[in-house]
């Protein structure tokens, strides 16, 4: 056991300095959720009624900050295995693994990786935000919520490793994400109140882990429960996502890198 | 005791046999090349002895392990290094050392001593904290071959090392893995289709072609069971060129003789002593010689021997080769 997390550590660790060293690619990922907060938020001022007549008081901005940081992780951590295709193509993966490691150790370092490069991604955004002027009531709550957005990134940085391993090229890969990523965001409360899809789709947001996340953090960044879900089974709700998705990635991951890529 | 064993290895992928029914063995501290055409079958039986492709059929046992069952023992046991360089550009020459150390879990303590030594004996050491990007095409590969040993593996894969590199620089690495293979007493297991690596390297060297071994030996007893030297000459053309060949056919070691306008080439043995004949026999009839060789038989004759044909399938060059012939038939 030990050693399995000293070998995650060591992936993570290399996906970390892969990260650094590639400034640019930082800033390049921000700009799409900086244009979302910025712009969007901003076009969408007028809707302030609507938001309200589900209870929330503050701009629309503030009710859609939330929902951008929970895109940025979205995005960020979907995005975040394709490197794994890099790596088999490119002999990494072989390197790893002929050397003693498990397969298991080197999903999830790659996903406890992109989970903190999606948080700090986030947080960036975090910082737009409040430059642009979304305050916080409780500046302390930013520890639960970047808790909650590396848990949920953990979650999919799951799928986005499963999708890569499975993946035979880049076309396939980035296909899928884009099949995946903005459906989920759509279909979730991150941009307008549950309460003003129509039924239909207020039953499908209710089954996308991304709604009970975006409730979630935006319950603790403003103080206004929403859609009359409780904390605790968000949480549980997220919690039950992220450990499926880890568990099926380590699986599917093991599975694939022993196949001829 | 063996490190590498081959039992009626065979993989194919779909229709193709890529390996077909390979069996030999590697003893402990040798150094086997592994020496073939493109698609002989070379890295993927490399890829079956490090627990990369499962065999169709058949079994390794590499360091005492059965690469099938006991695959986590085989890696605990050797380095590969791959046929592309698989080095990481974006981090240092260090940090790369540094990773592959973690991931063949060096103790803690050994790390760094490991990696100076190690920079150190590949002559890197001043680069040692610049990117990879900006290595050359060989200190990439020397990089992606001290990564291999850098945790002193009783077995260590090295599939075409030297491939792309100048000459220079393919001596140098020679050079290299013989040191690492007389410091650290690895089993060294080598894929090439240089005819000249497989003959510096190589204690034996085993011919694969078509996924299947045609021989196994050392380098000395290939070319000695083919036997003769090789002596070519250049003659000036001259009407008594007839009775010249007519001659030398006469001199009691010379066993065939293969005649390509006026280049002539001699098997033989006893080379040293033939050559005065020669001279005899040409001032006797006045041909005068422009240039004479004596070479001795190279792995490439070996390999032609077992196989029928060339190792390098340099299209253009054969393609070059049945003009030739074609001209001279024209020609006839
Ligand atoms: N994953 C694969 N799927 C299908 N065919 C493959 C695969 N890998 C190798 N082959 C085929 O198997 C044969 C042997 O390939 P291999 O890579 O072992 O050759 P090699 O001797 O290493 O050649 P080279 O000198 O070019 O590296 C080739 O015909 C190749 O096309
Ligand atoms: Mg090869």
């Amino acid at each position: 056991m030990n050693s399995v997390m000293y070998d995650t550590y060591t992936i993570f660790w290399r996906e970390l300095k892969r990260y650094k060293k590639s400034r640019s690619g930082v800033l390049i990922r921000l700009i799409q959720p900086a244009i979302w907060i910025i712009v969007v938020g901003n076009i969408f001022s007028e809707t302030q009624p609507l938001i309200q007549s589900v209870g929330f008081e503050g701009e629309y901005i503030e009710f859609m900050a939330p929902g951008v940081i929970i895109l940025t992780a979205i995005f960020t951590s979907i995005f975040g295995g394709v490197n794994t295709l890099w790596d088999r193509r490119y002999g990494f993966m072989n390197k790893a693994l002929t050397s003693p490691i498990s397969r298991s150790a080197i999903a999830l370092g790659k996903m406890s990786a992109i989970s903190l490069i999606a948080a700090l991604q986030a947080s960036l955004i975090i910082g737009i935000a409040l430059a642009i002027g979304v305050t916080f009531p409780n500046p302390l709550m930013i520890i639960p919520i970047m808790g909650i957005v590396i848990l949920f990134s953990l979650g999919f940085s799951g799928i986005s490793v499963t999708l890569a391993a499975t993946a035979k090229s880049q076309e396939t890969f980035w296909g899928m994400i884009n099949l995946l990523g903005m459906p989920l965001f759509m279909l979730s409360p991150a941009l307008f109140p549950l309460e003003l899809l129509p039924n239909w789709l207020a039953v499908v947001a209710k089954l996308n882990p991304v709604t009970y996340t975006v409730l979630l953090v935006r319950e603790l960044m403003t103080g206004v429960s929403e859609g009359g879900v409780p904390i605790l089974i968000s949480i549980a709700v997220i919690f039950a996502f992220v450990v499926a998705m880890v568990a099926i990635a380590s699986y599917v991951f093991t599975r694939e890198v022993n196949k001829p890529f | 005791m063996y490190s590498i064993e081959a039992k009626s290895l065979t993989k194919s992928f779909g229709d193709l046999i890529a390996v077909n029914d390979v069996s030999f063995s590697v003893e402990k501290g040798e150094i086997f090349g592994f020496l073939g055409p493109n698609g002989a079958g070379k890295s993927t039986t490399m890829m079956i002895f490090t627990t990369l492709l499962k065999p169709t059929s058949g079994n390794a046992v590499i360091a005492g392990f059965d690469v099938m069952k006991d695959a986590k023992h085989v890696r605990e046991n050797i380095g590969f290094v791959q046929q592309e360089t698989t080095v990481d550009e974006y981090l240092t020459g260090r940090e790369n050392l540094l990773l592959q150390a973690k991931l063949n879990h060096i103790p803690k303590n050994e790390i760094n001593k490991r990696i100076d030594e190690v920079l150190d004996l590949i002559e890197l050491s001043d680069k040692q904290d610049q990117a990879v990007v900006t290595y050359s095409g060989g200190m990439r590969k020397r990089l992606d071959i001290a990564g291999g040993l850098l945790h002193h593996p009783k077995v260590l894969f090295l599939d075409e090392p030297t491939v792309g590199l100048d000459i220079q620089t393919r001596r140098k690495i020679w050079e290299y893995i013989k040191k690492i293979h007389i410091e650290f007493e690895m089993t060294i297991f080598v894929t090439t289709h240089y005819m000249e690596e497989a003959d510096n390297l190589c204690d034996r060297i085993g011919i694969i072609d078509g996924g299947k071994i045609q021989v196994i030996d050392s380098p000395q007893n290939m070319k000695n069971a083919l036997g003769n030297e090789i002596i070519s000459l250049v003659v000036e053309n001259n009407n008594n060129n007839d009775s010249f060949l007519a001659e030398l056919k006469k001199i009691e070691f010379i066993k065939k003789i293969n005649q390509d306008d006026s280049k002539l080439t001699l098997f033989t043995s006893n080379g040293t002593e033939v050559i005065p004949k020669i001279f005899q026999i040409s001032s006797e009839l006045g041909i005068k010689i422009i240039t004479i060789s004596l070479t001795q038989p190279t792995l490439d004759d070996v390999f032609i021997s077992y196989t029928g044909h060339e190792i390098r399938d340099d299209k253009s060059k054969f393609n070059r080769k049945i003009e030739h012939a074609k001209m001279k038939r024209l020609r006839a």
